[in-house]
């Protein structure tokens, strides 16, 4: 029952996993406890749990595609955004995600850092290196992603 | 002087659910982490009610992103035991659905009372 349990909380969105998955587990666990008094009684409890559960991850799928990320950040704080400066991703990370190689991420810092000249090139009203930039850019994406691929990354930009 | 009633006043008054009024009225004598909060809501409503992990956690997500509800953590406690308590805004809310409970009880009766006459 508690692998079934654990196998639907997958179903939730990310963020709400990091947020409340281990207290739905810890409840869940003395809740079932209390239950056990009988064959029926706890049947029903867990049809009842397990339903709610299934219902709820839809719920939230839809509140997290329908809800602005900064109202939603007021009860699932975006982690991304909590990273404090000096700490790198992975360090930060450790634990949370799995490690990222080491390859991967340099690619990705050179995609931000891409990013960022585009943003600065067109703020300066410099499109031609804009421009090429943007064309950089691209091609620094495809090899992120290739390299995502490689070592089965999923996006970490979103669920 | 004409009054423009905006989206968010109307959403005030919303009438609350169950669930919601439940959680509200659990923590309005002190904070209480998640089993505790389904303990208390099963003993407040006399066995009626007993709310799953699922809804619960659903219910207190949203109540965190209107901000009636703040979380902290209790001391000398793991994570597991993250609780809850009402904020300013979630006081006021409960207050407002008990006002508005308590109009709709006085009127009921007084029409039961005026049928039965």
């Amino acid at each position: 029952m508690k692998r079934a349990y654990g196998i639907l909380l997958r179903l939730y969105p990310r963020d709400y996993r990091a947020m409340f998955a281990t207290e739905m587990s810890s409840a869940f666990e003395k809740a079932s406890a209390e239950r056990r008094q009988g064959r029926s009684v706890y049947a029903r409890f867990a049809l009842a749990e397990l339903m709610a559960l299934t219902m709820g991850a839809g719920a939230e799928w839809i509140a997290k595609l329908t809800t602005d990320s900064s109202v939603r950040g007021r009860s699932l704080p975006d982690r991304l955004l909590m990273r404090p400066p000096g700490v790198s991703w992975d360090a930060h990370y450790a634990g949370a995600f799995p490690s990222v190689p080491e390859e991967v991420s340099q690619a990705q810092e050179r995609t931000e850092l891409l990013v960022k000249r585009i943003i600065h090139a067109i703020s300066q009203h410099d499109f031609t290196g804009a421009r090429r930039y943007s064309d950089e850019e691209r091609q620094a994406r495809a090899s992120l992603r290739s390299l995502r691929q490689k070592y089965q990354i999923g996006d970490t930009g979103g669920d | 002087m004409r009054h423009v009633v905006t989206k968010a006043h109307v959403l005030d008054v919303k009438p609350l659910t169950e669930p919601v009024l439940l959680i509200l009225t659990s923590l309005a004598d002190q904070p209480r982490h998640g089993y505790a909060l389904i303990q208390d809501i099963e003993s407040l409503s006399g066995g009626r009610v007993r709310l799953s992990t699922g809804t619960l956690f659903g219910a207190l997500r949203r109540l965190l992103e209107d901000g009636w509800i703040e979380r902290f953590e209790q001391e000398d406690t793991s994570r597991q035991k993250q609780a809850y308590r009402l904020t300013a805004a979630g006081r006021k809310q409960l207050q407002l659905e008990l006002d508005r409970m308590k109009q709709l009880t006085r009127a009921g009766i007084a029409r039961l009372r005026a049928s039965e006459a």
